[in-house]
């Protein structure tokens, strides 16, 4: 074994400490949760989002996928083009803070999502158009902490509490954060305290020059062999997005 | 020889007195006759519960596929309807039938989206007296629709007016169209005039991607009573097989509890009613009968036997009851025929009150139509007779054993 060898290992080994030694600290002492949600909240959006995903729905009697593609650029602004099928090409979400529009490109209208149809089904998904607004309050509206240790696979376990007065579908939201700080699993309870849906993060693997989960599965808990899967075929972070994006003008323009 | 006799003396002892003869028969027609218009309102009254339940929305009979109530998943649909429906038509036990349609979906005007329900239905089936489309009168053509309006005021949409539907299909695909509101319309039922956006069932299963495909069948069974016969028939209609098939009762457990609650309260009153109205026969000959007592004495004094005495008044009592009584149902069936169709507005006999009431989610309309049935009649009719024969029996007896002398001193 040569000297120069030795400290190339030295040094790449000193490299990888660096970078896990955090990771390796938390093994004995819970993380900060905040500190894990807010990196959980940013791993596929970053400051801004570029992406091409594919949405399988299955039911007991049918299956039905979607080619989308999605902007983000900060937390409350999102815009989702369907590409395909042809039939419902061009038909796009733009969500501004609180508020969500439907633009619908065969009869050019755009609508906007009332109150009392958020917790319907986006675009025929298991998704709520809720899910798609309320992502960036969870932290507002939840009070989170890590709640136990997770053997396999080794990681953390939050748990997070609906705030005192905080109207909305969820009473406490779980989800096991692995220990090199990637989401495995998400468990969603409603007001009764029942297991409402699951969602499982898999496929690990490097997009936009991150590594997360490429594939997600929701899983409502109470419809016997229903289910959505995302899987993204394409991610790009802090790309620049035009300014005009996330408009409606631009929403209506033909894609 | 000695009936008719009896007979003879009981009717010119009738005539003898005809104030008397007057009061009695006026009590108990009154009494038959009042007891028979009550019995005709409180089956009105359930005929009117019934109808305005089952009526518009519920039917006497539902048909699904298995699941849907649960969850209204838009894909659990009944398969080639029209065959079905056209089936149900044909079945001696059924009145009518109408396939449905419901979706939720987004409506806009603008740009703004409102929560709605889009029920597809075969408008001539929705139509008629106490149906969903009682008293529209524009037709629905090619995509229009109608607008509950209660929805309309909130969206501000009149009619003429042009909105976009957007909802998802049955295979899940997204729904959107355009459509004309043909008509603003006020139905008998609150969720349809809050949400409700009425389509033909056609233009709703191409919209929603369910050809000839349909979640709901309502039945009107022709005799309401035959519920049980109604089920065992649309079951055996050929695709129907593992469809649920419930009545209204089994639907709306809810509702049969108010319609048995209210039958038991009515039956109370009508308990109330008949002892009232057989208290007044009673007392009248009663008091008939006691006033005579001196006329008994007498006839006893002149040797006549007490139970001639008693064959007499029980004979006249009895022309008296059946008299009374068939004068009485006269009237009562007269009230009831003169109401039966045209109905009775209790909104107008309570003075400047609404001329309808909401509850349960539906509208109730004021106006009853009162029916009477044969053994209602019959029974009335029996009740009075024995009512009088048995209030004038025992002064008859009591006179009967009295002796003479004492009998003439009453």
């Amino acid at each position: 074994m040569t000297a120069v060898s030795r400290s190339a290992r030295c040094a790449a080994l000193l490299g990888a400490m660096f970078l896990v030694c955090p990771a390796a600290r938390d093994l004995q002492q819970p993380p900060d949760v905040d500190a894990l949600l807010g990196r959980i909240d940013d791993l596929y959006r970053s400051k801004s989002s570029m992406s091409r995903f594919e949405i399988q729905v299955t039911n007991p009697r049918t299956t039905r996928s979607m080619r989308l593609k999605a902007w983000t650029r900060g937390e409350e602004e999102v815009l989702v083009v369907i590409e395909a099928p042809p039939r419902e090409e061009g038909t796009a979400t733009l969500r501004v803070g609180k508020n969500l529009w439907n633009y619908l490109p065969r009869i050019a209208r755009t609508i906007r999502v009332p109150p009392s149809a958020m917790l319907g089904s986006w675009m025929g998904t298991d998704f709520t158009n809720d899910d798609l607004v309320k992502e960036s309050s969870l932290r507002k509206d939840f009070t989170s902490r890590i709640d136990r240790r997770s053997a396999s696979p080794p990681g953390w376990w939050i748990a997070m509490e609906v705030k005192p007065g905080v109207v909305g579908r969820w009473a406490r939201i779980e989800l096991l954060v692995t220990d090199d700080l990637l989401p495995v699993e998400e468990r969603h309870y409603d007001r009764k305290g029942r297991l409402a849906r699951t969602m499982r993060f898999d496929e690990v693997k490097i997009l936009g020059g991150r590594r997360l989960p490429a594939h997600f599965v929701l899983t409502p808990a109470d419809v016997e062999g229903q289910k959505t899967e995302l899987r993204y075929l394409e991610l790009q972070f802090d790309v620049r997005i035009p300014e005009d994006t996330f408009s409606l003008s631009r929403l209506e323009q033909k894609r | 020889m000695r009936g008719t006799s009896t007979l003879r003396i009981a009717w010119r002892n009738l005539w003898r007195s005809r104030r008397r003869t007057a009061l009695a028969l006026s009590a108990i027609g009154l009494s038959v006759m009042l007891v028979l218009a009550y019995d005709a309102i409180l089956r009105a009254y359930g005929d009117w519960m019934l109808e305005t339940i089952t009526g518009p929305m519920l039917g006497h009979v539902q048909v699904h596929a298995p699941g849907w109530r649960k969850d209204r998943a838009m894909d659990r649909t009944l398969r080639g309807v029209s065959r079905v429906v056209e089936a149900l038509r044909r079945d001696p036990e059924v009145a009518g039938a109408g396939a449905r349609l419901y979706a939720p979906a987004l409506a806009a005007l603008s740009e703004e989206g409102f929560a709605v329900i889009v029920l597809g239905v075969d408008p001539p089936a929705e139509s008629g007296p106490q149906r969903l489309l009682a008293g529209v009168e524009a037709p629905l053509g090619d995509r229009q629709v109608f607008m509950g309006r209660a929805l309309a005021e909130l969206m501000h949409v009149r009619k003429g007016d042009t909105v976009a539907l957007v909802g998802q299909g049955a295979d899940g695909s997204l729904a959107n169209d355009l459509f004309t509101v043909a008509g603003v319309i006020e139905t008998p039922v609150d969720l349809v005039n809050r949400q409700g956006i009425i389509m033909s069932l056609g233009e709703a299963q191409d919209l929603f991607a369910m050809p000839d495909e349909a979640h709901e069948i309502v039945v009107h069974a022709r005799d309401p009573a035959r519920l049980q016969e109604t089920v065992a028939a649309i079951r055996s209609v050929p695709g129907l097989q593992g469809a649920e098939v419930l009545d209204w009762q089994a639907l709306a457990p809810e509702m049969l509890s108010l319609v048995q609650l209210v039958g038991v309260v009515g039956v109370f009153a009508l308990i109330l009613v008949f002892i009232a109205a057989a208290a007044g026969v009673a007392n009248t000959m009663l008091m008939a009968t006691f006033e005579r007592t001196h006329e008994f004495g007498m006839l006893l004094a002149l040797g006549t036997g007490p139970g001639r005495i008693i064959r007499m008044i029980v004979t006249e009592s009895i022309v008296l009851g059946v008299l009374g009584a068939l004068i009485g149902a006269a009237l009562g069936i007269l009230f009831v025929a003169s109401t039966h169709h045209s109905g009775i507005d209790f909104a107008a006999l309570t003075g400047r009150g609404p001329s309808e009431i909401s509850f349960a989610g539906m509208r109730w309309s004021l106006r009853f139509y009162p029916s009477l049935a044969v053994v209602d009649v019959a029974q009335v009719v029996a009740a009075a007779i024995v009512t009088s024969l048995v209030a004038s029996v025992w002064p008859a007896v009591r006179a009967a054993r009295l002796q003479p002398a004492q009998a003439l001193r009453e």
